[in-house]
């Protein structure tokens, strides 16, 4: 008898919870978060993979040292573990694949991840199947969950700067970085306490897109000083991305093959 | 009982009384080192696992199998359990991350704890049943398995997954020039070349010139093209730490899954094992090591269930390693002791140059070591015997066509079967003498080769018969059923039935109440 009763409790119960849970409108609110999943004793392969794409982001130089070389993380332009918009949200896997100019030719998801090893982290491209690209793939396109195939998601990459109608000023930018970014960035951008060098071998090499002038004052204006960004003005932000770029910072891996391995071999 | 176990499982470090030998010793272990890092990275690929869990493998498990072992065998990573780790986890989590690697470290224990099992049980005896045919078979296989493996990274094919041998070939074939990276052949083709080349004038060291060639091809084509044009595969930096201590997840959803990989874990502790046995075995009868078989077995399960806790996976004996230790004159185990601590000492410092080592060059070697592992020699020597032939044929095909573990099931099935039908065989000698039919029976007489002996009782229905059991190992209760039930079935004919016995014998048949309707006859 008591067996049959909780039994039937229990049914009812089912019933009810079953009933009064709300009909999903989108497929992306039944996706756990990533606190959620950091706490699972146990995840299925592709919940795994989105952890380990997670950690990798967040502490490339922990979880992903074979491929990178300089110290940086992803997390320090994909702002925010690649969630923050104006920060290149890393919500793109919609977008991909898609023609790019940088290397003329057709790319996926996974040759745009290798690439980032490649010139913004300073490192050596990993193989297409590398455990690291589809860890990072994985998390994307878990963030990318409920965006429209093929549709700009808002925020996407850096907002493009206006013309100012002036040429970028490197000295007045000089002037800017030291009154406003040298306090986390250092005197020489060698990156003090836990924030990213922004120039020297152990940053962002010439082939990256924060070198390009356009690109880095278009984060730098969105972003930065960190917790306050747009407080700079644009021309502001241009002057210290042309000061950036004039830095001493590991070579182009597409143009001087030589000096890249020594600056391997010496890192 | 408990005081054998415990003498067997402390380490029994004989070697620090004979520091004559030590110079040699550390020598032999410098080769050692040098021989298996190349090893440990590739076959650390083949389980699908970064190339640092190889290196701690030729570094923990080579120190604990030495440490806890008696003779101068070289462990650490073995292509066939190397193999074996890769078809059993990859089904369950994607290759490299870090779920992977957790079901890695728990095959990895349940490899040790199994094989520590066969040393309570006193398992090292059951390993000689493994007929040398079937061992050479699973070699063969295993080589066979390599070359394919290192076909992918020799051609680049790493995206394009096949499952049988014939298709791949196939492809390679009907689509080549389509689907490869001409850079990553080449720089394959110079390390399987300089390694054949270099084996003419060094044959203990050409897998080092190889290696080397490689690398030096592979720096070249780095100074022409860029790596965005190569897209080559290099092997990167390695995370490396002088004690990478780490716990193996294990909770019950682990556990639960884990279930499926026990028959793997039981395979990968034979095979290991088995591979281990036999070097120690050919050590004993070439040197003279004082070797303890049981504490073998206990150093390798000890070495593989502490595995896990320094990040690295299971291993077993090397052949060809342990091969170039003897060369060397290494007799004891100091030499293993002192090849981890090299490994430790050499990859601090290599590191930074093995960043650019091209994965082609590193499956140029595996190319090679696969080669090797296929021997026409063993096909022409066991062509002789036929029951031979078909264990080694029978093991290499099932390896090709299904995997390493069938195979390993099908050698182990094979051997086992051949024993019996040996043993169960019987030698019969039939003499006419005045009385009767003398018949001498040579071999074990029990349930399987009574067989044998019924064909000659038919046949010599209705005469005086005497049975000459003195060249008889063995005989068992069914045996004596049988010869009772026939004395009575020839005394209804009007035969008498005699056995010819010794002492022994004569106490068990009494015992089973046979000497009322047997006339024995004592020797």
């Amino acid at each position: 008898m008591e067996i049959s009763h909780y039994s039937t409790y229990s049914t009812l119960l089912l019933a009810v919870l079953l009933l009064s849970a709300p009909a999903p409108a989108h497929a992306q609110q039944q996706q756990p978060s990533i606190v959620q999943l950091l706490n699972e004793p146990f995840l299925d392969d592709y919940y795994s993979n989105v952890v380990y794409g997670y950690e990798i982001v967040t502490d490339t130089q922990k979880n992903a040292s074979r491929y990178a070389g300089n110290r940086l993380n992803c997390s320090n332009c994909h702002l925010q573990a690649g969630t923050r918009k104006d920060a290149l949200p890393l919500n793109v896997a919609g977008m991909y694949p898609k023609w790019r100019a940088k290397n003329g030719k057709r790319n996926g998801i996974g040759l745009r991840i290798r690439e980032c090893f490649l010139y913004s982290m300073d490192g050596i491209m990993p193989p297409e199947d590398a455990p690291e690209v589809l860890a990072i793939s994985a998390y994307v396109t878990y963030l990318s969950q409920g965006q429209v195939m093929g549709a700009e998601p808002e925020g996407r990459g850096i907002p493009t700067l206006p013309d100012t109608g002036y040429d970028p000023n490197p000295a007045n930018g000089r002037a800017v970085y030291l009154a406003q970014c040298a306090s986390c960035h250092g005197q020489q951008g060698e990156g003090l306490a836990g924030m990213p060098p922004v120039w020297g071998l152990d940053s962002y090499n010439k082939g990256a897109g924060m070198n390009r002038i356009r690109e880095g004052a278009g984060f730098i204006w969105a972003n930065m000083p960190l917790g306050s960004g747009k407080s700079l003005t644009h021309q502001q932000a241009l002057d210290v991305s042309a000061y950036l770029n004039l830095q001493i910072r590991p070579a182009d891996p597409r143009a001087s093959k030589f000096l890249k391995l020594m600056e391997h071999l010496i890192n | 009982m408990i005081a054998t176990l415990l003498r067997e499982a402390s380490p029994s470090l004989t070697w620090t009384r004979k520091p004559g030998l030590w110079r040699t010793e550390v020598f032999a272990g410098f080769v050692g080192a040098i021989l298996v890092i190349p090893q440990g990275i590739t076959y650390a690929y083949l389980a699908g696992l970064q190339p640092e869990y190889g290196l701690y493998c030729a570094i923990f498990v080579t120190l604990f199998g030495s440490l806890l072992g008696t003779s101068s065998m070289m462990s650490g990573p073995n292509t066939a359990v190397a193999i074996l780790t890769g078809t059993a986890v990859l089904p369950l989590a994607g290759r490299g991350s870090p779920v992977y690697v957790d079901f890695v470290f728990l095959l990895c224990m349940m490899v040790g704890l199994i094989q520590l099992l066969f040393w309570l049980l006193r398992g090292a005896r059951i390993f000689q049943y493994l007929s040398p045919a079937a061992i050479s078979g699973i070699s063969a296989g295993a080589g066979f398995l390599i070359i394919m493996a290192s076909l992918d990274s020799i051609l680049d094919l790493s995206t394009f997954k096949t499952t049988f041998f014939y298709e791949k070939l196939y492809v390679i074939g009907s689509d080549a020039i389509d689907l490869m990276n001409p850079y990553s052949l080449t720089i394959g083709l110079v390390t399987i070349l300089a390694g054949y080349i270099g084996r003419r004038y060094s044959p203990r060291y050409f897998i080092i010139i190889a290696v080397s060639a490689g690398y030096l091809c592979g720096l070249l084509v780095a100074f022409i093209w860029p790596q965005p044009v190569t897209e080559l595969e290099y092997l990167g930096r390695m995370p490396l730490q002088w004690l990478p201590f780490s716990i193996p997840t294990i909770n019950r959803e682990y556990l639960m899954i884990s279930a499926s990989l026990i028959p793997y874990a039981i395979t990968i502790a034979f095979i290991g094992l088995a591979q281990s046995l036999v070097i120690v075995r050919e050590l004993k009868m070439e040197t003279d090591q004082n070797i303890d078989l049981d504490k073998e077995v206990y150093a390798q399960g000890m070495a593989n269930f502490l595995a896990p806790f320094f990040s690295s996976f299971a291993g077993a004996g090397s052949f060809n390693r342990t091969r170039a230790n003897q060369s060397l004159g290494a007799r004891t185990p100091l030499s293993g002791i002192a090849a981890s601590g090299f490994v430790l000492i050499l990859i601090t410092f290599l590191g930074p140059i093995l960043t650019y080592m091209p994965m082609a060059a590193m499956a140029g070697t595996l190319f090679i070591v696969g080669a090797d592992m296929i021997k026409w020699r063993d096909l022409t020597h066991y062509a002789q015997v036929r029951s031979e032939l078909i264990i080694y044929l029978a093991t290499f095909i099932s390896i090709i066509f299904f995997d390493l573990a069938a195979g390993v099931a099908v050698a182990v099935f094979l051997s086992v079967s051949v024993f019996m039908l040996r043993i169960s065989q019987l030698e019969l000698k039939v003499e006419n003498s005045g009385s009767g039919i003398l018949l001498k029976v040579k071999g074990a007489l029990f349930y399987a080769s009574i067989a044998h002996l019924t064909e000659k009782f038919q046949k010599h229905c209705g005469e005086n018969l005497t049975v000459d059991l003195q060249y008889t190992t063995h005989i068992d209760q069914s045996a004596v059923d049988f010869f009772i039930r026939e004395s009575r079935n020839m005394a209804a004919h009007g035969a008498r039935l005699r056995l010819l016995i010794n002492d022994k014998q004569r106490d068990f048949l009494k015992q089973l109440g046979a000497s009322s309707d047997i006339e024995l006859v004592s020797l």
